[in-house]
């Protein structure tokens, strides 16, 4: 996987004040560029609309970035990815609770009636199977979501906080569900 | 785990996710060798798995090229991080600081409060104002028709000078500008816009004007990148003007 090859062991650490470190920046924006639309997806897919989506992607490279630039872990740095995107969205969906105007945002994800996007897909299947992953429980849609994106079940368990275990019964389970809607 | 049964829906996509353990993976093949009924099985597992990522493909998601030139602008304007000083230099700095402020008391007049108004801002504050843009590509940028600056709401002009400081500042002293402009497409946001003085000579907003025609026109021939316009313009307008009309002071058909 690239992220591992891109790792350097040691970072140099900036001493003057103007002087920036132009390599990490690099090194941000190319994961950035790896990783924006797959964050972009599982964001979407856990019911967040696309401005606030994209924010929260904004602060997840920042962070990265501190994070780089303090010399903290480089150890899988695609699951600290998934992991800070998915604890801003559960942030982010507290905050629009609260905040009435922004509730119509919220819950985009859950309604199992295909969106008119959806209506202009190839296939009858793929709207069946995208309105039966809509309707999954949200932690099976969750679990789902980042595997679609390429996350180890371990990974997957690190950002949800679940056992092993439970991220693979959950996949079981909407696989079993997602089988029965293409046969139908 | 003994195989004489079936194998679970669980346990056939464990192993076609490669969570097994060796010894299990091979139990369990072992059993798909001689079992009709559980090969079908996987094969309609793995089948939905495709059709899942067939449907997820054509789902369209918003260009990534607007977002990735605002992280770039952001990450440069993050700050240095704090180098990292020895406690014998701090010492040293503190006793230093302390002659200063000494000096200080002693040269300079008593307090003044300080006058906003009369603060020029030429360049926006980057921690204030960021630039920020829309999600839109070349085509409808170069196809907006009006490409004009929104009047920016009165509400939304005094928070940007409560943001900057001059919470008593008289809309005619100041135009509140998008840092990028809308029609390169930045965004309504509190992050784009700071107060351009009318009283700054030199870079004023005329100039600005006209580096933004520039870039805009640029962009709609194909000769920028949308995105390298937006970062340019926020990271900093004037260094732009100056690389994109090959000038170190504006021109005068741009003075008004």
């Amino acid at each position: 996987m690239s992220i591992e090859r891109t790792a350097p062991a040691i970072l140099p650490v900036s001493t003057a004040g103007p002087s920036r470190d132009t390599r990490l920046e690099a090194e941000v924006v190319d994961l950035f560029d790896q990783f924006r639309d797959r964050l972009l997806r599982y964001l979407l897919a856990f019911g967040l609309a696309i401005p606030d989506a994209e924010e929260i992607i904004q602060e997840v490279f920042l962070s990265l970035f501190r994070h780089l630039q303090r010399g903290k872990s480089r150890a899988n740095l695609r699951a600290w990815l998934f992991r800070v995107a998915h604890n801003q969205a559960l942030k982010r969906r507290q905050r629009n609770r609260r905040d009435p105007e922004s509730l119509a945002a919220d819950g985009i994800a859950v309604d199992p009636t295909p969106n008119p996007e959806d209506q202009a897909l190839s296939t009858q299947t793929h709207r069946r199977l995208l309105a039966v992953v809509r309707a999954l429980p949200e932690q099976d849609r969750r679990c789902l979501a980042l595997r679609t994106e390429g996350l180890r079940y371990r990974e997957i368990a690190g950002v949800l906080d679940m056992s092993l275990g439970a991220v693979s019964i959950s996949i079981a389970r909407s696989l079993a569900r997602l089988t029965r809607a293409t046969e139908r | 785990m003994s195989y004489e049964k079936h194998p679970s829906d669980e346990q056939l996509i464990l192993d076609l996710d490669g969570e097994l353990s060796a010894r299990q993976s091979r139990r369990l093949r072992a059993h798909l060798e001689s079992c009709w009924t559980c090969r079908t099985r996987r094969q309609e597992l793995e089948n939905s798995i495709a059709e899942l990522i067939r449907a997820r493909r054509d789902e369209e998601l918003p260009s990534a090229d607007g977002p990735q030139a605002l992280l770039k602008a952001r990450l440069d304007q993050l700050p240095a991080p704090p180098p990292r000083i020895p406690i014998w230099a701090l010492a040293g700095a503190a006793t230093a600081l302390i002659a200063l402020a000494i000096l200080a008391i002693r040269v300079l007049p008593s307090r003044r409060p300080v006058v906003h108004q009369a603060a020029i801002f030429s360049i926006p504050d980057s921690r204030l104002t960021p630039g920020a843009a829309v999600l839109l590509n070349r085509r409808s940028v170069c196809s907006a028709e009006n490409t004009k600056n929104k009047t920016v709401p009165v509400a939304l002009q005094r928070q940007v000078f409560a943001n900057y400081g001059i919470p008593g500042a008289e809309p005619r002293e100041y135009e509140v500008d998008y840092l990028i402009t809308p029609a390169l497409g930045g965004a309504d946001d509190i992050h784009n816009l700071w107060p351009q003085s009318h009283s700054a000579t030199v870079w004023n907003a005329e100039v600005k004007d006209a580096l933004e025609d520039r870039l805009r026109q640029m962009v709609c021939e194909g000769q920028l990148d949308l995105s390298e316009a937006q970062r340019e313009i926020a990271v900093n307008w004037v260094a732009a003007y100056k690389k994109y009309f090959h000038t170190d002071a504006p021109l005068p058909q741009h003075r008004q």
